[in-house]
């Protein structure tokens, strides 16, 4: 292991912390969690159907932007939204990928709170992650 | 820590946390942590700082605050930056907040996801 001493502690050199990193974004990869992730989210990409869904959706939701924000939608445009929204989720490839997602983030946090709680430092909040991502 | 009893994933984690407590960023950290703590001038001064802010903030919520009270402000906020102890707990928690940082695009790319994203339990 590449390490140098000082004052007595022994310090782990940048090149080794980086290939813990590595290490552990290849056991996180080798996870039943992140393997069903990316089957699902390849498949939700190949679903011609499925993306094709997504766009309408987001579409419309983009062309109702302004009275979104203000909450002033009529109920016909609501309702079109609303059929748009599930014509998109309640596909099969889109719930699978939306199960394996919540199902990954969640090993993620407990991940996360892990080396957040050992080194003393919020990791998320640290890398810049804010509420909104 | 429970990563539903992957004993690879637990490995990794606790060899990666090891390594970043080990890494001369964290040892610094470490030190002017307990620097900082065992100063109470210094520690005195960030609840100082950190209590009139708030009152200040409730008082510019309601439109009354003075010059004096802001130059009193700004008199406490000069000591807290010219505060060694404080400057170094500062400096050295900005160093290993971008060892995580590199740490994390390491991740990244092996990953493809932003793992801090992922991480996050925050939502808007």
């Amino acid at each position: 292991m590449d390490e140098t001493m000082s004052e007595g502690i022994e310090i782990a050199s940048p090149s080794v912390v980086k290939q813990k990193a590595r290490d552990f974004a290849a056991a996180l990869s080798e996870t039943a969690q992140f393997k069903t992730y990316e089957h699902t989210a390849y498949a939700f990409r190949k679903d011609q159907t499925a993306q094709q869904a997504m766009q309408t959706y987001q579409q419309k939701q983009q062309s109702l932007r302004a009275l979104l924000t203000l909450n002033a939608l009529n109920a016909e445009q609501r309702d079109e939204l609303e059929r748009l929204k599930s014509e998109f989720i309640d596909r099969p490839v889109v719930q699978a990928y939306v199960q394996a997602q919540e199902e990954l983030v969640s090993l993620c946090q407990t991940l996360g709170d892990s080396i957040s709680k050992s080194i003393g430092l919020n990791y998320a909040a640290s890398c810049g992650v804010s509420c909104c991502g | 820590m429970d990563t539903n009893h992957n004993p690879s994933m637990q490995k990794a984690t606790e060899e990666l946390i090891s390594s970043l407590l080990a890494s001369e960023a964290f040892v610094h950290y470490q030190h002017a942590e307990d620097r900082l703590v065992d100063d109470t001038q210094a520690r005195s001064l960030l609840e100082q700082l950190s209590k009139v802010q708030a009152e200040m903030r409730k008082k510019q919520n309601n439109g009354r605050l003075s010059k004096d009270e802001i130059d009193s402000l700004r008199a406490l906020q000069g000591q807290v930056q010219s505060n060694d102890v404080i400057q170094g707990y500062g400096q050295a928690q900005q160093e290993a907040v971008n060892l995580l940082r590199e740490i994390n695009d390491e991740i990244n790319q092996l990953l493809g996801i932003n793992f801090a994203t992922f991480a996050n339990h925050s939502t808007c």
